[in-house]
């Protein structure tokens, strides 16, 4: 302990001398590492991104596949924005992997699709052709009914279900819920996913769907006889499947005698927009009578020959229904069927995680799944949720509310990818790309009433948006029909095209607004090519020349021909001239899809023109207009 | 002058640099023990140190290092820290960037970060034992009551400096740390969320925050810990040096071992406990790289929010009563332990530890410390997701 003053002892010295040794070994290490690092570092820095990569410090952009790069040159966009990864960093495991202080490693591939998303924030994209579809998917299924989603809401896209016990039987109601088969069920393109609810739970939504409700005005006695050719006369089956012929774009009409309650039906026909808000189907204008008709066909004659459905077989569960009803309600809330279908005594609550929130999650903040097989990135993540929503519940814990889609394994991942591209921070307005095209808004007042009313827009497409049932965009509509014969069609629509099923609904127009929405629709949905002069044709040349080219193998004209195509004998009366003579010049301006094949030269296009706008009967020549006739010749 | 030294100057390059050396250091290299004295006194530097000590003040267990070590610590601190704030931009938008540009670009970067980091660390946990070792040895009593109260003001600066150091990285660790510490604050009766305010500038942590921890952290509190420091290294000279001069054991013929002089026993001492420290940092800073998380989310919690390891146990008894665990008990204690030299005043078996005639005060504070250790490593060890009892590895 006590020590000789003058000395110090051996262990001191040695740990002085060890220490020396050691800081000069320390010292060359960290010198080492420090001249064993680059003295350049090659980066590329876009502010407005927050990109600070440095990635060609190994890689080349000369080496980078295929084109992108030429459209996306790395000064504007850097790499990370597409690649993902740690730009900052300089070292492969830093810059790639999941790290303590990154734990967002380079993109996988359907991560990559995603982020294309980021900038181009709708329409197609060229590459990544699952992001347009899963987009797609994301509206069209009614994700938006649970998860908050960015942008535009939608109405909710189920119907609305007070008052269901006026309109449906029971049974329909028991089946529906359950039936396994619901995908060929009444309404094949019905967009409701399987809940797969216990057979007490689906007695208890049932009670508490057909809970009591005001009834409805007693009804005339209609005529099933007027009322079938009611049916046929407004072409009910281009939509509606009926008698085993019709359309798919609405629910069959065939055993609906057996689902649904004649006055309800009546009070539907005469105003559907009123009892179903937002749905595809045109307000008829029908009357009393004739809606009365039309129940009476759909009641007595649309209704299974053995008196056997699919839902008589849904056999009821006892239950006081009171107690029911209330559990079904319960039930409705709980299940996140308020989502999509408006009822008045349950208030909205989104169950579902906000899309966005979903999209930034990284692997630990996701769930484990239940068989222990986690996917690698959100895109497979959202993927594996909607084609098993059960698999990733907490073990032990509260089973989830998600339903059961009826999507294919491609269509998950696409949707996954949709929503993966909802993730990240958003981009600066200068890199946005929004070329979705914006739905067609027809001016207030009577025009838009009409739109609204006659549903025009569920059928067919203006400006890009808009129904797809019918072939007939309207662009351009107003350059290629003449506004009278357009008119006289919209009140009373004749038949075109003898191939084809007469398809455009008897709307119930007046005489007045088929005028109005024929001026309309011929002064506002014009083409630029319009306004062009059309030379004076030589109707006699135009006779031969529509013979050499061949018209008649697609075209009726003069009672010859085939029916390949629209009959010719009313052109004079229904296609303006200068439409037919830019369809023959010039197809690719008049997009048209049969019609590519004929190009004449102007002159010959002008001259069979002027004979397809001779009428035969001289007695019908409308006279031409400064609308729509022919130019005088200077 | 009396102290010319004996050689005549030499000429030459080397005679100029001989000349500007024995400008600053006039009393040559000392070759006798008188010389050595004057050589301690003449320095402004040196002559904190006594100019001769007691043998036994130079045995390793009288001080076991542990202040001089979180002195080196503090110098080693603020030349990294110097270094640090050339690259760190105090701003929400930058202050993670630049984290990341010092790390992997700034040329010894991420070591100078690893040094400053595990330095800060060490020193919390050096000072706390440096007052531990203090108490047990009877040295906050007369006349030294007034330096425990700087030591202790000195240790509460020590975790001030720390903390507000923590945020700066600006990620997650950081933003959730200091968001848990300043909801401890708001957990003072009455005033609380006002304190927070004032600490943070705002409700939450964000950019005032920043900007006040950076200024607090590099400006304010080096500035008092400074002052905090030099005062007590002075006045541990002035109060004669250490507790266990005065019951140093007599040599076997009965007479008091005869003082040593400073130069260079002392001295030697401290050059050695230096070197190893600087290795032994610079060691673990070569092969240990400071956390760093994911950038500052205020919209994205981790579950469990911690708060910075030394303020755990108070997170742990904060998390019984916000106000009696993560208020009261703080306080109490700062409070307790500057009041305590003027209560406790025996002078019985000063400079020995843990000695017979102090076992109740010594049990009462060994048994304060151990709770608070105990609470500490459960609050950073045993608790998980929701503040749950288990076993969760960091």
């Amino acid at each position: 302990m006590s020590e000789t003053p003058t000395r110090t002892p051996f262990w001191l010295d040695a740990t002085f001398a060890g220490s020396a040794v050691a800081l000069v070994i320390l010292l060359g290490v960290a010198m080492a590492r420090e001249w064993a690092r680059p003295p350049l570092i090659a980066q590329r820095i876009v502010p407005a991104l927050g990109v600070v990569d440095r990635c060609e410090h190994c890689h080349s952009e000369d080496t980078h596949p295929g084109e992108m790069l030429t459209h996306h040159p790395p000064e504007r966009f850097g790499c990370t924005p597409c690649h993902g990864g740690q730009g900052w960093a300089l070292t492969a495991r830093d810059a790639h992997e999941a790290r303590p202080d990154w734990e967002r490693p380079l993109f996988t591939l359907a991560e990559r699709e995603a982020a294309c998303g980021r900038c181009h924030l709708s329409g197609p994209v060229p590459g990544a052709p699952r992001l347009e579809v899963g987009r797609r998917l994301l509206d069209t299924l009614g994700c938006r009914a649970c998860h908050a989603l960015p942008g535009a809401g939608e109405t909710p896209p189920g119907l609305p279900l007070d008052g269901l016990s006026l309109k449906v039987e029971p049974a329909w109601v028991r089946w529906f819920l359950t039936a396994p088969e619901n995908p060929d069920g009444p309404a094949p393109r019905h967009r409701m996913p399987r809940f797969d609810l216990e057979p007490d739970a689906v007695e208890d939504l049932v009670a508490y769907l057909l809970r009591p409700a005001a009834p409805l005005a007693a009804a005339p006695e209609g005529d099933a006889e007027r009322g079938r050719t009611a049916v046929a006369t407004r072409r009910c089956a281009t939509c509606h499947r009926i008698e085993g012929r019709g359309g798919d774009f609405a629910p069959s009409l065939d055993l609906a005698g057996a689902k649904m309650r004649p006055e309800w039906l009546v009070a539907f026909l005469r105003a559907p927009h009123a009892i179903r808000p937002g749905i595809d189907m045109p307000e008829f204008g029908l009357d009393e009578r004739e809606a009365a008709d039309i129940a009476a066909y759909i009641a007595e004659q649309l209704v299974s020959d053995t008196g056997e459905t699919p839902w008589s077989k849904a056999i009821a569960v006892d239950g006081d229904p009171a107690r029911r009803a209330e559990a079904g309600r319960a039930v409705f809330a709980r299940s996140g069927c308020r989502g999509c279908h408006v009822t008045a005594d349950v208030p909205l609550d989104r169950p579902g995680a906000p899309l966005a929130q979903i999209a930034g999650r990284t692997a630990a903040e996701r769930p484990p799944a239940a068989d222990g097989e986690d996917p690698p990135d959100v895109p497979a993540f959202v993927a594996r949720k909607v084609a098993s929503p059960r698999v990733f519940d907490p073990p032990g814990g509260p089973a989830g509310v998600m339903p059961q889609f009826r999507t294919t394994p491609d269509e998950a991942v696409a949707i996954g990818i949709a929503v993966a591209a909802l993730g990240g921070r958003s981009v600066p307005v200068e890199y946005r790309r929004d070329t979705a095209p914006r739905p067609f808004a027809p001016p207030p007042g009577v025009i838009a009433d009409l739109f609204e009313r006659k549903r025009c827009l569920s059928c067919h497409r203006i400006g890009g948006t808009g129904g797809d049932l019918s072939r007939i965009p309207l662009d351009g509509v107003g350059a290629r029909l003449d506004r009278t014969w357009l008119a006289r069609f919209l009140e009373a629509p004749t038949t075109v095209r003898l191939d084809q099923p007469e398809r455009m609904p008897v709307l119930g127009l007046s005489p007045e607004e088929a005028a109005r929405l024929a001026e309309y629709l011929s002064l506002t949905l014009d083409a630029a090519w319009s306004a062009e002069p059309v030379p004076v044709g030589d109707a006699t040349r135009g006779e031969a020349l529509y013979g050499r080219h061949g018209c008649a193998t697609c075209h009726v004209h003069r009672g010859q021909g085939a029916l390949g195509g629209p009959g010719l004998d009313d052109a004079p009366r229904r296609l303006r001239p200068v439409y037919l003579s830019t369809l023959l010049r010039a197809p690719e301006r008049v997009p048209n899809g049969r019609h590519a094949a004929v190009r004449l030269s102007a002159g010959d296009a002008a001259d069979v023109a002027a004979f397809l706008s001779t009428a035969t009967a001289p007695a019908t020549v409308v006279p031409a207009t400064a609308a729509t006739g022919v130019p005088s010749a200077d | 002058m009396a102290d010319t030294p004996e050689v005549p100057p030499a000429t030459g390059p080397r005679g100029f640099a001989r000349r500007v050396f024995d400008s600053f250091w006039r009393v040559g290299w000392p070759r006798d023990e008188r010389a050595a004295l004057r050589a301690l006194l003449q320095s402004l530097v040196l002559h904190v140190h006594a100019p001769k000590v007691r043998p036994s003040a130079l045995t390793f267990r009288a001080t076991w290092g542990l202040g001089f070590v979180s002195l080196i610590l503090l110098g080693a601190l603020t030349a990294t820290g110097v270094y640090l704030m050339f690259y760190y931009s105090p701003h929400p938008s930058a202050a993670y960037r630049s984290m990341k540009d010092i790390d992997f670009v700034l040329p010894f970067g991420l070591l100078t970060r690893n040094v400053h980091r595990w330095a800060a660390h060490a020193m919390v946990f050096l000072v706390t034992l440096h007052m531990v070792r203090v108490f047990l040895s009877g040295g906050y009593k007369a006349p030294r009551e007034a330096n425990w109260v700087v030591g202790v003001l000195a240790w509460v600066s020590t975790l001030a400096l720390s903390f507000t150091g923590y945020l700066l990285p600006w990620d997650q660790l950081a933003f959730w740390a200091v968001t848990v510490g300043a909801n401890m604050v708001a957990a003072v009766p009455g005033v609380g969320p006002d304190l927070r305010v004032l600490l943070l500038g705002d409700a939450a942590v964000g950019e005032p925050a920043l900007l006040r921890f950076y200024v607090l952290h590099c400006v304010v509190l080096p500035l008092v810990i400074l002052g905090l420091v030099s005062f007590h290294v002075f006045r541990v000279r002035k109060d004669g040096g250490l507790v266990t001069t005065e019951h140093a054991p007599a040599l076997p013929d009965g007479t008091r071992p005869r003082m040593v002089p400073a130069w260079p026993h002392l001295l030697y001492r401290e050059v050695v406990l230096t070197l190893v420290t600087v290795v032994v940092l610079l060691a673990v800073s070569l092969w240990v790289d400071a956390p760093l998380e994911p950038e500052a989310d205020p919209a994205r919690t981790p579950n469990p929010a911690k708060a910075p390891w030394y303020f755990l146990g108070v997170q742990e008894l904060a998390h019984y009563s916000a106000f009696w665990g993560g208020v009261f008990v703080p306080a109490a204690l700062v409070l307790g332990l500057c009041a305590l030299p003027y209560f406790d005043r025996g002078t019985a078996g000063l400079g020995r530890y843990f000695p017979r005639e102090r076992w109740l005060a010594c049990t009462l504070f060994s048994a304060t410390m151990v709770f608070l250790a105990v609470v500490t490593l459960i609050g950073t060890l045993f608790r998980g997701p929701g503040w749950a009892f288990g076993w969760y590895w960091p």
